[in-house]
């Protein structure tokens, strides 16, 4: 249904928001609201709750009709047999919008709970009132700490937005996002979608110019040829990565021809994928990471890449995982190697491209600096520097921010990547406290770092990929 | 409604024969193999002058899938005498293996070159409607299932990336001392198709299996469409 767009825009950037039926003992709406730059209301009837409910400073109303102020935005938590009674009170008050946490509707398959949906889905067409879902955490928006989760950060600023039909994925990719240093705009968890679809998002997020780039997590598609050309629309802006959770569940069709019995759902929706220019990735894990690199990787790049490895051990590992995700270690030019020779440790190390760079980095703390400027001077590499950061030649945690300012000097002058890892498995990563401390503070600075080569290979590889197509 | 599906539903039918779909891929500017539905054997002779000597014939029927197993097909049939003869043979070969098959009548072809075998195909896909398919023929399609998928309409961007997509791409490119096949006009072809697919909804399926992919050109040598259902 076509969904009015100032409204919804009031509705997902409100100046007052009523949490309708939250519940002790925690009072998850209340608390998710607690940095809400808006008004926040409450409504609760029930009197054992509503004591509890001013301690925590809201005002409450026995119905949204008694809230004196205009409310845009109503958070509905009551049980879903008191959902239409709330809709009414929403259409009659003229709110901006409604985000249903409430679930028990057509997701059940029971008779009850389509009736009910299909009369809320009624109602709010009737009304051209924006329902967030139901059955879903709904709107997390950062800048006016309208919250899904008490984890979700609040503040100035935001990379990227997402968009999920689980809460689930939609509260991990949010935090996964947050644990590597991205910050997330916006996040729509739209559960049923029954109102508003991925599509509506998707369009909204293609026109919010706050959001730089979308990650979405998704089942399926309601209508396929409208989400189709709003993908392709939304990618001609901003990057798009999707992660498809679930085999296809589509069903199958009775097909005589030839084509129809090798088109399966999945190859489908991967060709749909590759042909609007999305990032189609298959996990949480690869979406974070794609999000990652993508943030400070924004412009095309190329292949040619300078690899950076602290054994020699590692110097081939972190080789073949590049390689395999289509990335060319080539050999550098006569100057930069006359450059090398005069400084670099060539017992138990090696310049080749890739670096075996331990032995170096730990006699001069200067050496790091020579090996970067000369990477960066080097016009073979094209697609920056990977590097494997906390192993041998990285102890002190004093000369983390100083290695961090040099690779940002490198990252600086090239406009190259700089893709950081620091392996599980290696053999040298010290104290797993000291290491989750030192990838913080790689964090904080703005840069990708990941937990294996295969994971940074990988990652950079579908933005390099992104990019170019 | 394109007159030929319009017709065919007239008569009840779900599906064009293979004259049909290739007179509706004709007209949308699709490269194909002449062809004339023969009914009786001075039809076939007609039909074998107007398209000249030597003439594929194969029988035209919707009940019967493989059609060179029962003797449905005969190649190389070259003056008037043998088109006759042909008719007769194929007629009396497809009525003993499957008696009660109704048949259209004998398709006489013109008699094309081999090149690189490809399919070219069409369905429909639950999510995201009509869908093309590529993919290199015989055993790449049958055994690998080296095809590749792109939502109608496809744009000439999307053709080139479908064609490329295959495994098989570098058979196309000329490998063991073949010459490499015409891809402008393979594009060109997928694209046609995926038009007249997009302005005749009627297209549920359809298959151009083979279509012959030569150094200079594309031909398509078979055809089959299915429509969707009436009250689609």
């Amino acid at each position: 249904m076509p969904i009015d767009q100032s409204r919804l825009h009031r509705a997902l950037n409100p100046s007052s928001v009523a949490v309708v039926g939250d519940k002790g003992p925690d009072y998850q709406w209340l608390t998710n609201q607690k940095h809400f730059t808006g008004e926040l209301y409450s409504v609760q009837l029930d009197e054992k709750e509503i004591p509890n409910i001013e301690k925590m400073g809201v005002r409450n109303y026995l119905s949204l009709n008694e809230i004196p102020d205009e409310i845009d935005l109503v958070i509905c938590a009551v049980p879903r047999a008191i959902t239409p009674y709330v809709v009414a009170d929403a259409i009659e008050k003229k709110v901006g919008g409604i985000s249903m946490f409430t679930s028990g509707f057509a997701e059940t398959r029971e008779p009850e709970g389509v009736a009910l949906q299909e009369k809320l889905v009624e109602m709010c067409t009737d009304a051209g009132m924006p329902l967030v879902g139901p059955n879903c955490l709904g709107i997390y928006n950062r800048k006016l700490g309208v919250k899904f989760g008490v984890g979700q950060e609040h503040g100035e600023g935001g990379d990227i937005s997402i968009i999920s039909q689980s809460g689930t994925h939609g509260m991990g990719m949010t935090n996964g996002a947050q644990s590597v240093g991205v910050k997330v705009r916006r996040a729509f968890s739209f559960g049923n979608g029954v109102i508003l679809n991925e599509s509506d998002y998707l369009e909204y997020l293609t026109n919010d110019p706050e959001t730089s780039a979308i990650a979405m997590y998704l089942e399926g598609t309601r209508d396929g040829r409208r989400f189709f050309n709003v993908l392709r629309e939304a990618t001609k802006q901003k990057p798009v990565i999707i992660w498809k959770g679930g085999r296809s569940t589509a069903g199958t069709r009775a097909v005589s021809s030839h084509t129809g019995s090798l088109a399966s759902s999945q190859s489908v929706w991967d060709a749909m994928l590759k042909q609007t220019g999305a990032i189609g990735v298959g996990s949480i894990e690869e979406a974070i990471d794609a999000m990652a690199v993508l943030v400070h990787t924004k412009e095309p790049v190329g292949r040619d890449i300078a690899l950076v490895a602290m054994t020699g051990g590692q110097s081939v590992a972190i080789t073949d995982q590049f390689e395999n995700y289509g990335f060319n270690v080539p050999e550098l030019g006569q100057d930069s190697y006359d450059r090398l020779a005069e400084f670099f440790t060539t017992v138990g190390g090696s310049y080749r491209n890739p670096f075996d760079a331990a032995s170096t980095i730990r006699s001069e703390s200067e050496n790091l600096q020579k090996i970067l400027e000369i990477i960066a001077d080097e016009p073979i590499i094209n697609g920056g520097v990977a590097l494997e950061f906390r192993s041998r030649g990285f102890e002190k945690p004093e000369d983390i921010e100083s290695i961090l300012d040099l690779l940002e000097q490198y990252r600086q002058k090239t406009g190259q990547p700089v893709i950081l890892m620091m392996p599980t498995f290696g053999v040298m990563t010290g104290d797993p406290e000291e290491a989750a401390n030192v990838r913080n503070r790689i964090v904080d600075r703005g840069f990708a770092v990941f937990p294996s080569f295969e994971r940074g290979a990988q990652a950079l590889s579908r933005i390099v990929d992104h990019h170019s197509s | 409604m394109n007159e030929l599906i319009t017709a065919a539903r007239k008569r009840g039918r779900s599906q064009l024969n293979e004259v049909e779909a290739k007179d509706l891929l004709a007209d949308a500017g699709v490269p194909v193999a002449k062809t004339r539905l023969a009914t009786t054997a001075d039809d076939a002779v007609d039909a074998a002058e107007s398209i000249g000597y030597p003439v594929v014939m194969k029988v035209v029927s919707s009940e019967i899938a493989h059609k060179s197993d029962i003797g449905g097909v005969v190649l190389d049939v070259s003056d008037a005498d043998a088109v006759r003869a042909t008719f007769d043979q194929i007629t009396a070969s497809v009525s003993s293996a499957i008696p009660d098959a109704e048949i259209d009548g004998i398709a006489v072809q013109e008699m094309v070159p081999q090149g690189i075998e490809v399919i070219v195909g069409a369905t429909t896909d639950m999510q995201f409607g009509s869908v093309m398919m590529f993919g290199l023929g015989g055993v790449f399609v049958e055994v690998m299932k080296d095809v590749a998928f792109r939502i109608v309409p496809l744009e000439v961007r999307d053709a080139k990336q479908l064609v490329r997509e295959i495994d098989g791409f570098p058979l196309l490119q000329g490998a063991r001392g073949t010459e490499p096949a015409d891809l402008d006009a393979l594009e060109s072809l997928i694209l046609k198709v995926s038009a007249a697919v997009e302005e005749n909804p009627e297209i549920a399926e359809l298959d151009l299996n083979p279509v012959f992919a030569y150094p200079d050109g594309v031909m398509a040598v078979d055809a089959h469409i299915v429509l969707t259902a009436e009250d689609d």
